[in-house]
């Protein structure tokens, strides 16, 4: 039993289609409405079929409420560190604090390179997100006197202004799944954010995974707890029980608790666009998964 | 020198982070005080700054109407690529409100940080054309991959799209001579600050970009010229746009008049000077230009000569009414790519105009009058089959922007209706109250097609076709005016509307009386069809024997290799009574084996989303027959079994009509064929196979549904309309459109005329 003690979160992961112009931002505003925690949404700027997920979260958060937005997550070789960090801080300031920082080292790397982007091998790319962050981190660290000095082997900044300052602490979720990256996640990370249907062999695979993460973060002299534990699920709801999120909705939100409770994940991340299942997954599963990690602990 | 541009005026907001609330209290209030535009400033390298592209597209989100502006972005910061997607989402999330200005940067550091070395003079110009040109090749409709190598940018072959919503103009700003060169080849606006203009620096300026402009072939009014300006409000006066408004007016207005500015937009973060700017100096500016100069300003939009290059002969595109010139796609334009086509059929009209009220129709069509040599097709939803509402180098007049929906009298069930309103969005509108209109079996159609044609929908047989609901029509006739036609005022017009419709005009406006529709049963069966002929024909018998509130639609395709036929039916029953609905489906259930089944108690509304919001993108030509039957006879069904066999048709579909279909008279509407229990259509790529089968089924048809059919021999008119509907439409034709205008869709002019024309 691994549980690292937060409130569990209840998301949705939206496709950023752009045709319709309006459906992502249309889910994203039901799943507000519903109660949802949180929307994201991959980010694949060499998709021509997607919104570009920088301008749709900004559209999203000053269409939404309450939720919170992130990306699911971005796409670091295509996205500007420092620009980012700015990006990330006017959003959170704009949103009054609801904008979390899900990011990636990218794959899909002809894709990239075509855009115009960097190519970099899996190494480099840990490399290269090691040093986003921190100059992420430094510009967000309006207090500290000085400019922000970096020199990195892929990102240098030479004395760059820091700020604007974040509204609130801005999580950085990693999407992550090697065992370099999971400590980088340890190390460096507020969250952890990969997809259930990455794992081959299933949520068993969580347990050697957190391992890394703890270890990651231990080295770095950080309490495991400091880092978040989310998944992107998918699944369908149906009268009787097949299978992991494959049921009716009091099984899915005891399997949801049993995940938190054996591998510690508390962020459940929806990947659909059935308005009906954003709204049953709202009313029916996050309420009573709540229930059971409370009455569990 | 002024260039003829209608005057705009904008705000420029400076996003300080210390205050990111008042930043979005600024834009609000800027459409709030009526500006055109609102700007934002982008300080890369300020710490308090906050980020241009996330600041825009909030606003986007907080805001209706006003235009949305960069002022201005680093080029350099940005990959041009992803600004390019970038620009298209907020320009489609903003329905067309983003321009892009663009800058050489004070910093040139591809991360967004300080640098020792910006980059200057003719680098700097070259690198911002450079990301000019991608970003330009990225919006395009144009298919395959994008290769660009530049001497500072790279795209190695990524798709290209999405398009924006509308043809996002792209300023720039510079005032050394490679930039104001650049601005004369490439740009659609030339962005200054007054603040940094010396006196005589606008007319150089201005004579170096026009330059630039003509050796490129392009007309300096392509570019319209902006300048930021700043001021305070006093009493008196002390200085350059300090003083009252008068002489804020007449400080201004040599800018309008000599140098040729077009939109001046205000930085301030008071609200006070916005509004006395907005109140005040706008209103007397805009006074003060048109008395100076009478005759030049213009609201038509200028196109680029790359635009123009891709014109189609014959079409007097400078002609267009300034009306609606601000409402019609070139093949040139960004968004012709999402215009071009219709949901089954390819083409490339040389003009698409989207007409934005009743006064741009009556323009429209007076444009097309000009032109009556052209192909002239009249789209709504753009799912026409018979009508052909794209072409190739012709005129299309695009209804979709003309789509409200209105309850006109809630005790009496009247609803205007305009003809670019989907089905989908009816049913959205309509179940608000508890009621549905019977449409077709899709929601992506649009009104104006179907509602003048017939309306085979899901509750046909209990409440009747679409048109029987019509108690009024707003037309627009091919002489240009407007009439009203109903059962009291213009009744035979009224009467050809229903069945005939694109043949006398563009209808406008539609009135329907709409039924109350509570919960509805919907089953959707998978079921054996291998023995094809005998399948028709149960099925056929238990459609007909169903009670009204039954309505059943078969598909059968081509069988697999080594697969047999599978039916599929759907069926709706016009009853929130589970007992009823089982009691209903069940003779469909017995009809043969049933491989998967789908009932629900749901909502006429649920049933017909079945659309989505894409843009049509059909390929090639579309072929289609179609016949009225009155019943599923044996002969009819082994006809029909050899022709879905045969693989000759990928879409076989047969729909109940009868019931209250056939309760009306058959000369009570131009639609005639009210016998009919049945209408049967078959789609099919090759026309010469499907027409080799389906000789043999036409015999037992008596009439077709035109909407469901390509063929355009004249023959076809006879059967689309019996003797006596026929011979009262040409009568009809003769007098509203006797230059045969509308010769679209089952054109029922006399063959006379039509080889006479």
């Amino acid at each position: 039993m691994t549980d690292y003690g937060h409130d569990p979160l209840f998301g949705v992961f939206i496709t950023p289609t752009n045709q319709p112009v309006t459906q992502a931002v249309d889910l994203a505003v039901l799943a507000d409405r519903a109660g949802l925690d949180l929307a994201t949404f991959q980010d694949h700027p060499y998709q021509p079929r997607f919104h570009d997920t920088w301008t749709l979260l900004s559209y999203v958060a000053a269409r939404t409420e309450r939720i919170r937005v992130s990306g699911n997550v971005l796409n670091l070789p295509l996205r500007q560190p420092a620009v980012l960090a700015r990006s990330a801080a006017s959003l959170d300031l704009l949103s009054g604090g609801r904008f979390e920082l899900g990011i990636g080292s990218g794959g899909f790397w002809d894709a990239i390179e075509a855009m115009g982007g960097r190519r970099l091998n899996p190494g480099q790319s840990v490399q290269a997100l090691d040093e986003a962050i921190q100059i992420i981190r430094g510009i967000w660290d309006a207090d500290e006197r000085g400019g922000l000095r970096f020199d990195g082997e892929f990102y240098q900044a030479a004395g760059a202004k820091r700020g604007p300052a974040p509204a609130h602490d801005i999580g950085v979720w990693i999407g992550s799944y090697k065992p370099r990256m999971l400590r980088l996640t340890g190390r460096a990370g507020d969250g952890w954010l990969p997809s259930l249907a990455y794992l081959q062999s299933g949520p068993s695979e969580l347990t050697e995974m957190n391992k890394y993460i703890d270890e990651g973060a231990e080295r770095a002299g950080r309490d495991p707890r400091a880092v978040r534990r989310l998944l992107n699920i998918s699944g369908q709801f149906t009268a009787s029980a097949r299978g992991l999120f494959v049921g009716p909705p009091k099984d899915w939100a005891e399997q949801a608790a049993g995940l938190t409770l054996d591998y510690g994940i508390t962020g459940f991340i929806l990947a659909t666009d059935d308005p009906n299942a954003i709204e049953y997954y709202a009313a029916e599963v996050a309420p009573a998964a709540r229930e059971l990690i409370a009455a569990e602990r | 020198m002024n260039y003829g541009h209608s005057l705009e005026f904008g705000t420029l907001i400076s996003p300080a982070s210390a205050s990111s609330g008042a930043v979005v209290e600024r834009a609000v209030q800027s459409e709030r005080y009526g500006y055109d535009i609102v700007t934002v400033r982008e300080n890369p390298g300020q710490s308090d700054g906050l980020d241009t592209w996330t600041v825009m597209s909030w606003i986007a989100g907080r805001t209706n109407r006003i235009r949305i502006s960069s002022n201005v972005m680093s080029a350099p910061i940005h990959t041009p690529a992803v600004a390019a997607r970038a620009s298209a989402s907020l320009d489609l999330l903003s329905q067309g409100r983003f321009s892009l200005a663009l800058g050489p940067g004070t910093a040139w550091d591809a991360q967004g940080t300080a640098s020792d070395h910006p980059l200057s003079g003719p680098q700097a110009a070259a690198a911002v054309e450079e990301v000019v040109e991608i970003i330009r090749n990225m919006w395009s409709s144009e298919q395959g991959n994008l290769r660009y190598t530049g001497d500072y940018y790279r795209v190695e072959g990524t798709p290209r799209g999405p398009e924006p919503a509308h043809e996002v103009p792209i300023w720039l700003s510079g005032l050394d001579q490679p930039q104001l060169r650049l601005v004369g080849r490439e740009s659609d606006g030339w962005l200054s600050s007054a603040a940094d203009m010396v006196p005589g620096q606008f007319a150089a300026a201005n004579q170096a970009i026009d330059e630039a402009a003509k050796q490129a072939g392009r007309d300096p009014r392509e570019i319209r010229r902006l300048v930021n300006i700043s001021g305070d409000f006093r009493p008196s006066s002390s200085g350059f746009l300090v003083g009252p408004s008068q002489q804020w007016v007449e400080e201004l207005l040599p800018l309008v008049v000599d140098d040729g500015v077009g939109t001046f937009i205000l930085e301030t973060d008071d609200d006070a000077t916005m509004r006395q700017f907005a109140e005040e100096v706008i209103p007397g500016l805009r006074a003060a230009a048109d008395r100076a100069l009478p005759s030049e300003l213009t609201s038509g939009k200028i196109r680029r000569a790359s635009v123009r290059a891709r014109r189609a002969p014959g079409i007097a595109y400078e002609d267009v009414p300034a009306s609606i010139a601000d409402h019609v796609i070139e093949p040139g334009d960004v968004g012709y790519g999402s215009v071009r086509s219709t949901y089954l059929r390819g083409g490339a009209p040389g003009l698409v105009i989207q007409p934005r009220d009743t006064a741009g129709v009556i323009d429209a069509i007076r444009f097309a009058r000009k032109h009556p040599d052209l192909p002239f097709g009249i789209r709504s939803g753009g799912h026409g089959i018979s009508g052909r509402s794209t072409n190739r180098d012709g005129i299309v007049i695009d209804l979709s922007r003309l789509n409200a929906i209105e309850v006109l009298d809630a005790d009496a069930r009247l609803v205007r209706i305009e003809p670019g309103a989907r089905w989908v969005e009816v049913a959205a509108a309509l179940s608000e109250h508890g009621w549905a209109l019977s449409s077709g079996d899709y929601g992506g159609v649009g009104v104006g097609g179907l509602a003048t044609t017939g309306g085979i929908g899901f509750l046909g047989r209990e409440h009747g076709l679409t048109i029987d609901h019509l108690r009024a029509v707003e037309i627009v006739l091919a002489n240009g005016t407007v009439v009203r036609a109903s059962d009291t005022e213009n009744e035979d017009l009224f009467w050809a509307v229903r069945g005939a419709g694109a043949n006398f005009g563009i209808v406008t406006a539609f009135e329907f009386e709409v039924d109350e529709v509570a919960e509805v049963g919907w089953a959707q069966f998978i079921m054996d069809a291998g023995d094809t002929a005998d399948f028709l024909q149960k099925w056929g018998a238990t459609a007909e024997a169903a009670p009204r509130d039954t309505t059943s639609f078969l598909i059968l395709g081509a069988p697999r290799p080594g697969e047999p036929v599978i039916a599929s039916v759907m069926t709706m029953v016009d009853s929130g009574d589970p007992e009823v609905i089982v009691q209903r489906l069940q003779p469909f259930a017995d009809i043969s084996l049933l491989h998967q089944q789908s009932v629900q108690l749901t909502t006429y509304r649920a049933v017909i989303s079945n659309a989505a919001g894409q843009s049509n993108q059909g390929q090639g030509e579309p072929v289609s027959r179609s016949g009225f039957i009155e019943h599923i006879t044996p002969g009819f069904a082994r006809s029909a079994s050899r022709l879905i066999h045969s693989g000759a048709t990928h879409f076989f579909q047969v729909r109940s009509v009868g019931g209250a279909v056939s309760d009306i008279d058959p000369d009570a509407t131009a639609y005639a064929h009210r016998s009919a229990n049945f209408s049967v259509v078959a789609f099919a790529s090759r026309r010469e196979r499907l027409d080799a089968h389906w000789a043999e089924l036409y015999p037992h048809f008596d009439g077709l549904y035109l909407s469901f059919e390509t063929d355009q021999d004249p023959a076809r008119i006879e059967d689309a309309f019996p003797p006596r509907t026929l011979a009262r439409l040409r009568r009809l034709k003769a007098q509203y459109d006797p230059e045969n205008l509308f010769n679209d869709n089952f054109n029922v002019v006399d063959n006379e005329l039509r080889s006479a024309s």
